[in-house]
């Protein structure tokens, strides 16, 4: 398989639940995909079924042999009464190749101080994670889920609680990454502007509507179709 | 400076008991960070009051001569079982429909502390008090202790230095532990094993005033003075065993319930922790 992920006929959900059926979508690499849709449209479920984090309830979903994965969930996950610092939680993104009980080698550390230096964030290793503000913490996030060295980085909302600068800078740090490690991305974001201006490829989806489509940029961002997709087909015309 | 030296004369007395406080506020201490960052205070709280029960449970069964284990371990065997049970129950069970949580903690909580009054109430008289179990005794701990507690904290140290970077990883971030096929539903049982094996053996010592105290107050007063979780660490264990020792002799020599002085001195380490931070602000 030369594919990263493959899904097959998958249908997404929890229990019984089904959200969207049938969902067919190979993922290569150096791609970038943006996945867009409206507040509980289910891409945070599509993300985890992705990352084998939620089993489909339908159909398989196909991983290339040993694909690492580098996760940048929405920074208001972590519970701020932890101290945890900067260095400590890039430190995280390298347990991935590090089985429980045992230890960080130096050669580990090693790529760890250099995802730090990568993030722009060496001045803020010895922070705690919860005093950063939302663009530190991304970046923070980002520079963890590089040390693990992923084929895949998958993006939670990673510019959510960050201003318009933030939100450029991260974005540039995203794609630097990308084109220097030849990764494959898939982010979330609830902006299409951010969608379209970095990804070539494009998931539209919306759970209410059993609404999925997926493709090249150029061919789902159709004016009619996003028209019809949120909605605005009056204001566009 | 009178009442010290009589004090330290009456080493014979209170040696074994304060080594069973400093190893039982050390081994707290440290558990204690996972309880207070994991926001499970008052599933330890539970703990001690199910491990008490389990105390007056054994008491009771071989008052009435229906004893299973021997009188030596049958307190520390059944208070053991009730508690993993417990902590196994809290650890696996995350969801329960239609009520939250904390009301299956409470529940727990009232059940066992209910069950310890009236088992306690019907324990033959002269042969254990039941202020004992639950608050602690002053002057004297089972010879077994001695060896029990240290062991057990020697033990629980042992096994998170070996999970320490498991332990937090879990605690901190499940999902990302999850996505790198970390065995996190071991992992947090456990740690939950850990402590419910602390809680167990040191509420049959101690009684479960004092260990609830030492497993929450050193870690939250820790927790206001440094930012340094290693140092948040060393600071509870060390505030652990200094709760319990102070605490132990204050109780000594004012002839005041040893687990409610070991509570008190662990509030105040907490107060001068607060103004620590609010000074330092």
């Amino acid at each position: 398989m030369t594919n990263l992920i493959k899904l097959e006929n998958v249908s997404i959900g929890y229990q019984k639940n089904v959200f969207i059926d049938s969902i067919n979508l190979a993922i290569d690499c150096n791609q970038f995909w943006g996945v867009l849709g409206p507040n509980g449209s289910g891409k945070t479920t599509l993300l985890k079924t992705i990352l084998n984090l939620l089993p489909p309830l339908k159909g398989q979903v196909l991983f290339q042999n040993k694909l690492v994965f580098g996760y940048v969930p929405q920074n208001e996950k972590f519970d701020p009464l932890f101290p945890i610092s900067v260095y400590d939680l890039v430190l995280m993104g390298r347990y991935s190749r590090v089985r429980p009980a045992s230890r960080l080698s130096r050669a580990d550390k090693k790529v760890v101080e250099k995802s730090i230096e990568s993030a722009g964030i060496s001045h803020l290793k010895d922070r705690t994670f919860r005093s950063l503000s939302g663009g530190e913490k991304q970046r923070s996030l980002l520079a963890r889920a590089i040390a693990g060295e992923p084929d895949l980085l998958v993006l939670d909302e990673p510019t959510a609680s960050v201003d318009l600068k933030g939100e450029a800078e991260i974005m540039q740090l995203v794609k630097e990454i990308q084109s220097q490690r030849k990764l494959a991305v898939i982010m979330v974001s609830h902006f299409i502007n951010t969608i379209s201006e970095y990804s070539d490829h494009i998931i539209l989806i919306d759970k209410d509507n059993d609404f999925f489509k997926a493709g090249e940029k150029d061919k789902i961002l159709e004016r009619e179709g996003l028209g019809k997709f949120f909605g605005l087909t009056s204001i566009l015309n | 400076m009178e009442i010290f030296s009589e004090f330290l004369n009456s080493y014979f007395l209170w040696r074994d008991p304060m080594i069973v406080a400093a190893f039982t506020g050390a081994i707290c201490g440290f558990l204690g960070v996972y309880v207070v960052l994991r926001r499970i205070i008052f599933v330890s709280a539970t703990l001690t009051q199910i491990s008490s029960f389990g105390v007056a449970l054994s008491f009771y069964l071989e008052g009435i001569g229906l004893a299973v284990f021997s009188s030596l371990i049958g307190p520390f065997a059944l208070s053991l079982i009730l508690t993993m049970i417990a902590a196994g129950f809290y650890a696996l069970k995350r969801d329960f429909s239609r009520i939250s949580r904390e009301g299956v903690i409470a529940f727990g909580f009232l059940a066992a502390s209910g069950g310890v009054i009236i088992l306690g109430d019907r324990i033959a008289s002269g042969v254990h008090d039941i202020a004992t179990i639950l608050f602690g005794s002053a002057v004297v701990v089972d010879p077994i202790d001695v060896y029990l507690i240290p062991g057990t904290a020697v033990l629980v140290f042992i096994i998170h230095l070996l999970f320490y970077k498991d332990f937090i990883f879990v605690s901190f971030d499940t999902e990302s532990a999850r996505l790198f096929k970390y065995p996190v539903r071991r992992l947090n049982t456990l740690l939950l094993i850990t402590v419910a094996l602390v809680v167990a053996v040191a509420t049959r010592a101690m009684g479960a005033l004092p260990v609830f105290a030492l497993l929450a107050l050193p870690p939250l007063a820790s927790l206001y003075i440094t930012e340094n979780l290693k140092l948040v660490f060393l600071l509870s264990v060390l505030f652990g065993i200094l709760s319990a020792v102070l605490g132990y002799f204050f109780s000594f020599i004012l002839f005041i319930p040893t687990g409610a002085s070991i509570a008190v001195t662990a509030s105040v380490f907490f107060i001068l922790a607060l103004l620590w931070r609010e000074v330092k602000q």
